[in-house]
């Protein structure tokens, strides 16, 4: 099965990258057939994504959210089909552009840190054994996947192209992305006061979560004010996004850490 | 009175609220970086919390009587369930931080090493009214298949008054939770069983901390006992190839003086011979555990606000969706 999850890897990542330039053609071209194609190649994608996490079920008999390689398949998915369910039912194509190669760059980054195999099965460390761990880590990949696609819709509002796109359905990532942040930091207390005897010790990733969810927060009581919209709420929201890359990859890969499972 | 008056309003304005959180997210990620052990216990960052708190707690106060008249004026479900939710919220992270404050008050915790067969009695670990007796019956490593560790078991016997109340396995991710002391599977070690014949001649047995020096009879030379190696590869030195005892060594080094002479892994009832007719035998090793203990009075009320929290930002949430948030945007 490992040959088969390495080719099908590569196909995700070439269906996101190839969406993602029909995409942003489509913006520049203004081509309507160029959204059609790109869709096309997204939803293909996403399937191909899924059957991946399918596999990587089976292999385990656990679902992929047990390490960071896993996390990193898990989010860029959801990512990519938060982004097919809004564009459905809105008018934010302009913003698949940006969508897609952030997620093919998190597909690749993905590929560059495994080498492409995804076979490989470690039986869980015993402080991971425990019923919080799908939730707590669900509710995690949810919450960076809808920050994800709100930042993609708040670079795009930045050009002409995404004018169209309308502010309160970025606002709308940004709670649903804020609701669920909240409830993964909450479950991962309640899990780390069971495996550690601490709710809460400052370990990196728990610091640069709350600072992401401050920021958050800040800008969800701005917005309410409506104090601050347009560039500055666009700006908050890239900057969150950035935030939660760090919370990711620099907790995970740069910092150590009671979260070094990667 | 009307200084007291500005001061309450500045402190409960909710632009002072946000500054406070930027604040404690700048703080915090620069603290982070230079000082990661000391930062968050310093007096400073502290009272950024208290500041925190005192703001919350009034604008908290302040969204009870919104959320109050709003329910009298009878207005749409959807704003119901928010501002109920909105406040929830609020008041869940209110709780949050008083819980953690009783924490910093009143709390306590500790570490205690238990051979199987040893016991200790709580009170002396922790200041604490209700007295009881912990008593390691079997400390074990459980294994995987490939010799990574499964899960590692305290079996352990609560007492009262020398009597037997109950019996308990403590695992990671299972804690003790008994008369609000709270116990956990925190580590665990090895001591390392020797026999020698010792300067004055005596046949000597005893159990070993990994450092200890074994001075036998006979020579000049000493034993060190470096370290146990549960599975022993010398291409991976010094560690262990798995946790699982598949090849278990001890790692010793003999000294004459301040003169290192050698360094040795030996297996178990191997004995080593460190001088002409001087010898000593590893007999094998005795694990113990490591339980982390506390008394924590905040921790319901940490709970508590952490499921008002959690219900707070799913009821805000139902609403999220839909019409409303068009309204919002005209």
């Amino acid at each position: 099965m490992g040959n088969i999850m390495t080719v099908i890897i590569y196909g995700v990542l070439f269906s996101y990258l190839l969406a993602g330039i029909l995409y942003l053609g489509g913006n520049l071209k203004s081509k309507a057939s160029f959204f059609k194609y790109a869709l096309v190649l997204a939803v293909v994608g996403c399937v191909l994504h899924f059957a991946l996490l399918v596999m990587r079920t089976l292999l385990t008999g656990m679902l992929p959210l047990t390490n960071g390689s896993e996390f990193l398949l898990t989010f860029a998915w959801v990512t990519v089909l938060i982004y097919l369910i809004l564009s459905y039912r809105y008018e934010i194509q302009a913003a698949g552009g940006v969508v897609m190669l952030l997620s093919a760059l998190m597909v690749f980054v993905l590929i560059a840190l495994t080498g492409g195999s995804l076979h490989a099965v470690a039986p869980l460390m015993p402080a991971l054994k425990s019923p919080w761990l799908t939730v707590h880590v669900i509710t995690a990949a949810v919450a960076y996947s809808a920050f994800t696609v709100a930042a993609g819709l708040a670079v795009i509002q930045f050009f002409p192209v995404g004018h169209g796109i309308k502010e309160h359905h970025m606002n709308l990532l940004v709670k649903c992305g804020f609701a669920l942040l909240s409830l993964s930091i909450v479950l991962g207390a309640i899990w780390a006061e069971q495996a550690w005897g601490r709710y809460w010790s400052w370990d990196p990733k728990e610091t640069w979560a709350l600072i992401t969810w401050l920021i958050y927060a800040v800008y969800l009581h701005l917005y309410r004010n409506r104090e601050w919209r347009g560039n500055n709420a666009r700006w908050m929201v890239i900057i969150g996004f950035l935030l939660v890359m760090f919370t990711f990859f620099g907790v995970n890969y740069l910092l150590p850490g009671l979260h070094s499972y990667a | 009175m009307e200084h007291v008056r500005k001061v309450f309003k500045f402190i409960s304005s909710m632009k002072t609220g946000l500054v406070v959180l930027v604040l404690i997210g700048l703080v915090s990620a620069i603290g982070s970086a230079v000082f990661p052990r000391t930062f968050f216990e310093t007096l400073f960052f502290k009272l950024l919390l208290l500041l925190l708190l005192l703001n919350m707690f009034l604008c908290t106060v302040n969204r009870i009587r919104l959320t109050v008249r709003s329910l009298l004026a009878g207005p749409g479900r959807k704003v119901w369930y928010r501002n109920w939710g909105i406040l929830l919220l609020h008041l869940g992270i209110v709780f949050i931080l008083l819980g953690g404050m009783m924490y910093s008050a009143y709390g306590q915790n500790n570490r205690i090493h238990l051979a199987a067969g040893e016991r200790v009695n709580m009170q002396r670990v922790l200041d604490i009214e209700h007295s009881f007796t912990l008593q390691l019956n079997e400390f074990r490593i459980e294994f995987n298949e490939d010799g990574s560790p499964s899960q590692y078991v305290s079996e352990v016997t609560i007492l009262e008054e020398g009597q037997k109340v109950k019996q308990v396995a403590i695992s990671v991710n299972h804690p003790l939770n008994y008369k609000g002391v709270k116990a956990y599977q925190y580590s665990f070690g090895f001591m390392i069983n020797a026999e020698y014949v010792a300067e004055d001649g005596e046949e000597k047995s005893g159990s070993f901390v990994e450092g200890a020096l074994l001075q036998p009879g006979g020579t000049e030379r000493k034993v060190k006992i470096f370290k146990y190696i549960p599975n022993f590869n010398p291409a991976h030195g010094m560690n262990t190839v798995t946790l699982r005892p598949d090849n278990p060594r001890i790692i010793f080094s003999v000294y004459e003086g301040d003169k290192f002479l050698g360094v040795g892994a030996a297996a178990f009832n191997e004995p080593v011979e460190i001088d002409e007719n001087v010898n000593v035998t590893f007999t094998g090793v005795e694990p113990y555990t490591v339980l982390e203990v506390k008394h924590d009075p905040g921790l319901p009320l940490v709970l508590a606000g952490g499921i008002t929290l959690m219900l707070g930002v799913c009821l805000a949430l139902l609403t999220a969706p839909g019409r409303k948030s068009n309204n919002d945007h005209r």
